[in-house]
């Protein structure tokens, strides 16, 4: 499923078999694949833990998955762990309580993402339904202290609106942070694929999130990931 | 060591007839046909904790004697001296672990995390099926710099050209994830525990 602008109101159910949606794109060849856990952000406690679960076992064990959503405690990170996922993304939960983004990232070191949702430079929370006045390179330099493994830029003016990255946003905080950076929203054509990984690449993006394009068929996985490849030169 | 359940869960997948077990007991790394050793986060906790565990010996003799798998920092381990915490190793291979310089990243970021193209240096039982130039996944600071030439595997470059598989006798190690790797990785697995050194 996915929203425009994280406005749940928008919702888009794309599949209805979320497991087996995600045996396709490992079959596709995907290198990391990023679930949410969209009911569980808005409650702020995981919410669809079984299907979730179902996905780990049935392609973590062969590539990254990296999970958010609603996860607020450190017995949760574990059991998610525990059961195969690679890395835990912590979004609202961090810039409300710093202590337990570095607290998480000081027990499973390695394994927390943060997840950063921002428009004109500041910080959103709560599935984005709140500004924050945060700075979004302040913030994300502050996290990078905890020691997060990387850091998931949303922008979103741009998410799920197919309009183009940010690349001028995402650029000004990759040049800030010394840790990998993964861009997320607006990713639209294979032209915004070859532009992320020629402008963005070079500046330590290690990697672009792509749902609604590709479950509407704007982005062709393999042709993107091809294009993706040739574009940063390997 | 983090990330074990993963590459026991890829190794039951590719070897569903062998017995796959978890361990730090000594007496049944001693008693089992080959070993793999995983290992995620930092050098001098996974150095501390093999010593703690009572591993250490067992491990030593099995680089000897049987099979041998290491992982991320369980290649790491195998080297003299490693710079995250100025830790030493095993010792069983010359050389060091560095981190990658900051000086020679330009805008590349540390941890190396990622896909990365891995060359093979040569041909070897565990690159069976696998092209050089084939992808894997990594995520780490370090890499490993072996003195002795003769035992790189394969190269990748990050920022520096390094070394990321190594070779010898009936040792193999990598510092890619091949429990993350996909099917690239599965079938180094799946070689892993058909080699007959």
């Amino acid at each position: 499923m996915r929203l425009k602008q994280g406005d749940m109101a928008s919702a888009t159910v794309f599949s209805e078999d979320p497991v087996a949606t995600a045996r396709h794109w490992a079959e596709q060849g995907a290198r990391r694949l990023h679930v949410v856990d969209l009911n569980g952000a808005v409650a702020g406690r995981p919410k669809n833990e079984k299907v979730i679960r179902d996905m780990i076992r049935a392609v973590g064990d062969t590539m990254p998955i990296q999970l958010g959503g609603g996860i607020r405690d450190l017995d949760t990170i574990e059991s998610y762990i525990d059961a195969g996922v690679t890395y835990i993304i912590i979004g609202t939960a961090a810039v409300k309580n710093p202590g337990f983004l570095s607290d998480a990232s000081y027990a499973f070191p390695g394994h927390i993402i943060a997840g950063l949702d921002a428009k004109d430079g500041k910080v959103a929370v709560e599935g984005w339904s709140k500004m924050t006045g945060h700075d979004v390179v302040d913030l994300a330099r502050k996290y990078e202290d905890y020691g997060i493994e990387a850091l998931v830029y949303t922008d979103i003016g741009r998410d799920g609106m197919m309009t183009g990255v940010n690349i001028e946003a995402t650029l000004k905080l990759a040049q800030a942070i010394k840790i990998p950076l993964i861009a997320s929203g607006g990713l639209n054509s294979i032209k915004d694929v070859e532009t992320v990984c020629r402008t963005l690449v070079p500046e330590g993006v290690i990697g672009a999130i792509t749902g609604r394009a590709l479950y509407e068929g704007k982005i062709d996985f393999k042709k993107a990931q091809a294009a993706a490849d040739k574009a940063v030169g390997k | 060591m983090g990330n074990i359940r993963s590459v026991s869960k890829a190794l039951e997948r590719v070897a569903p007839q062998e017995r796959v077990e978890v361990t730090s007991d000594p007496a049944v790394i001693r008693a089992c046909g080959r070993v793999v050793v995983p290992g995620q986060g930092a050098m001098p906790d996974c150095m501390r904790q093999l010593a703690a565990s009572g591993a250490r010996e067992a491990v030593i003799e099995a680089t000897r004697e049987k099979p041998f798998l290491g992982i991320c920092i369980g290649m790491q381990m195998l080297f003299e001296h490693g710079e995250e915490g100025d830790t030493d190793g095993l010792g069983l291979l010359p050389g060091g672990v560095p981190r990658f310089p900051a000086a020679r990243m330009a805008g590349l970021k540390v941890p190396h995390m990622g896909w990365n193209e891995v060359r093979q240096a040569r041909a070897h039982a565990l690159w069976e099926g696998i092209p050089s130039g084939e992808r894997f996944y990594f995520v780490h600071s370090y890499y490993p710099a072996p003195a002795d030439a003769a035992v790189v595997a394969a190269t990748c470059e990050y920022g520096v050209a390094f070394t990321c598989a190594i070779a010898r006798d009936n040792i193999f190690a990598v510092q890619f994830h091949p429990e993350k790797s996909q099917t690239a990785g599965l079938r180094l697995l799946s070689n892993f525990v058909q080699w007959r050194p």
